[in-house]
């Protein structure tokens, strides 16, 4: 489904990615590691081009996606989170939830002005919203703004309102980042059934490598902007070279 | 000196309609969708000067008399010709005004738009508003120069409201009072049913957050140019108003200090809230009035001290107190904006 070939990332001279290829088949759910500043976040904001890529290729589906804009990516069907919840703070949950929508007529500004063109699909994705947001606990906070919601709630907040705009790929950054322990499982057994329900597919950067290691297939670990591995969980924890760069043993 | 309130009044609530106008236009530029326009009086000029050209050109036009040139020799004959339409031919004079209106809408629009797209290539957002602040001042420049749009900085009078052919001076201003009371409440219901569309929520989504909202998807190059269209074309029906209740056009009336004041209004009202604009131009109309009517006073007894300036003074001193103790304004924008709640709760009450 997400191929990725020889992808390299340049800052100013500094390389963040160099020569990165991985795929991502349909339904899988692929963890990203390595040590802070490897080029995790990097790599997974080039595959949601809200970064550009310096060289290599990214394909979705066969459709080269190396250089579109990330509205253009989204439409297509790749959401992603942020590693600091990056919701739109002074706006409601629910409307947090109502954005990324595709194809909305009150969007349009002609529309917009008359209820009568979109009050019944607003109502439709409302209640579609409040089931989502019932899902992840969210369903006593719809009228609350985001901003007064607990570091774990933004979290569930932030994958409820990507799954509104039913992508096909799902790219977490620290989904569990600030989140309590129960909290985090939680997420992940979501992630795990989202999977189950609808063949979505994820690629998850996140370092509580013992909950990503029950839930994910294959993990690649990132070391200097480069694969230095991969493999299955089990394989990953007995390989000595990721464990000497990432545990230090 | 006497002052005859029933006239102060309808001045105000006049001068309030247009203010409205202009505020309701950066509310939604600004305090909804996070565009900084600093060019506001780019665009209120933009309708002041399509009025001079209209009222010069298309007016005779209509009225089927022959062009004579507005400025120079025959200033004072096309000032009579145009007085004499405006009063004899109220059908001519109200069709003038309607195309007027249309045209500088247009235009105004159109320009918003065209400039929110140059300056894409400026990263940073505020880039925007410098390049508005300047604009404004440029065209003002061009305009003050170039003879045949107000006749250079001679200005034009005879530039009048479309109701002046009423006879009794009174009636006619309050005429025009309730018409520019309409476009005010039109205006404030269009702009307010935009917020509470999905519409608004894109635009409150790319005030927060540029780049989430791009990745959820949302194409703001082009949300940002629509934005710009729509508020452009509301301020230059303001300039249009403005010229037509001064009478006159000069270019000496647009310059950046229009701009600040709407931004007090905005400011002052509560950015994100289209009823904290009218509330704020409302306040501002009366400071205004109200510093006006005091210079005039103390001119008047003698005392030498230019009190017009200290509404400048004020305005700075309201801006300041307002960001340092009540940055949202006197009337903050509300939590819930969209109708998405209203429409939540009456499915869930029909599935009970």
């Amino acid at each position: 489904m997400l191929e990725i070939t020889n992808v390299v990332k340049d800052f100013d001279g500094l390389r963040a990615v160099e020569g990165v290829s991985l795929s991502v088949a349909k339904g899988e759910i692929v963890g990203l590691i390595g040590p802070n500043g490897s080029g995790k976040s990097t790599l997974l904001s080039m595959i949601a081009r809200t970064l550009d890529v310096t060289a290599g290729q990214i394909t979705l589906d066969g459709h080269d996606i190396s250089h579109l804009s990330s509205d253009a990516a989204f439409r297509l069907g790749l959401a992603r989170s942020y590693q600091d919840p990056s919701l739109f703070f002074q706006m409601t949950v629910l409307d947090n939830a109502l954005l990324p929508v595709k194809d909305q007529s009150g969007e349009h500004p002609w529309y917009a002005p008359w209820r009568r063109f979109w009050k019944e699909q607003e109502g439709d994705n409302a209640r579609h919203a409040s089931t989502i947001l019932k899902r992840v606990n969210l369903h006593n906070h719809f009228a609350n703004r985001a901003s007064d919601l607990s570091g774990g709630q933004m979290k569930l907040l932030e994958m409820a309102r990507s799954l509104m705009g039913e992508p096909k790929m799902l790219l977490l950054d620290e989904p569990t980042a600030g989140v309590a322990p129960a909290l985090a499982y939680e997420i992940f057994q979501q992630i795990a059934a989202l999977r189950r329900e609808s063949g979505m597919t994820f690629v998850i950067v996140e370092h509580r490598l013992e909950i990503l290691f029950d839930f994910v297939d294959t993990v690649y670990v990132m070391h200097m902007g480069k694969v230095l591995a991969q493999g299955t969980p089990d394989e990953i924890s007995r390989n000595a070279q990721v464990r000497e760069i990432y545990f230090g043993d | 000196m006497n002052i005859d309130l029933i006239a102060t009044i309808i001045a105000l609530l006049t001068i309030f309609g247009i203010s409205a106008l202009m505020a309701l236009s950066l509310n939604l530029e600004y305090g909804v969708a996070g565009v900084p326009n600093f060019g506001q009086v780019l665009f209120v000029s933009i309708g002041a000067y399509t009025a001079g050209l209209t009222y010069t050109r298309l007016l005779p036009f209509l009225a089927g008399q022959p062009y004579i040139n507005a400025c120079g020799d025959s200033l004072a004959q096309a000032v009579q010709v145009r007085t004499n339409i405006m009063h004899t031919m109220p059908g001519v004079g109200l069709a003038n005004f309607v195309i007027t209106v249309i045209i500088s809408a247009l235009v105004g629009g159109l320009v918003g738009y065209a400039v929110s797209y140059i300056t894409l290539r400026l990263k940073q957002e505020w880039f925007l508003a410098l390049v508005l602040l300047v604009g404004g001042e440029i065209l003002r420049i061009v305009v003050r120069g170039y003879e045949p749009i107000t006749c250079g900085s001679n200005g034009l009078s005879g530039i009048a409201q479309p109701f002046s052919w009423i006879a009794d001076t009174r009636l006619s201003a309050v005429a025009f009072m309730i018409l520019v009371l309409v476009f005010a409440a039109l205006m404030y219901l269009y702009t307010d049913r935009l917020v509470r569309s999905p519409y608004g929520r894109l635009l409150k989504a790319m005030r927060e957050n540029e780049q989430v909202a791009r990745s959820l998807g949302k194409n703001l190059t082009r949300i940002r140019a629509q934005v710009m269209l729509i508020g452009s074309a509301i301020a230059a029906i303001a300039g249009v108003l403005f010229a037509l209740n001064v009478g006159f056009v000069s270019t000496n009336d647009y310059v950046v200090g229009l701009t600040l004041e709407v931004w007090v209004m905005v400011v002052l009202g509560g950015l994100g809230n289209s009823k904290g604009a009218l509330f704020g131009a409302l306040l501002i109309t009366i400071i205004n009035r109200v510093t006006a009517i005091v210079a005039i006073q103390l001119n008047m007894s003698g005392i030498d001290i230019e009190f017009n300036y200290f509404r400048y003074i004020l305005l700075g001193v309201i801006l300041l107190l307002m960001l340092l103790y009540r940055p949202k304004g006197l009337l903050p924008e509300p939590t819930q904006t969209t109708n998405a709640h209203d429409l939540l709760a009456e499915n869930q009450d029909g599935m009970n």
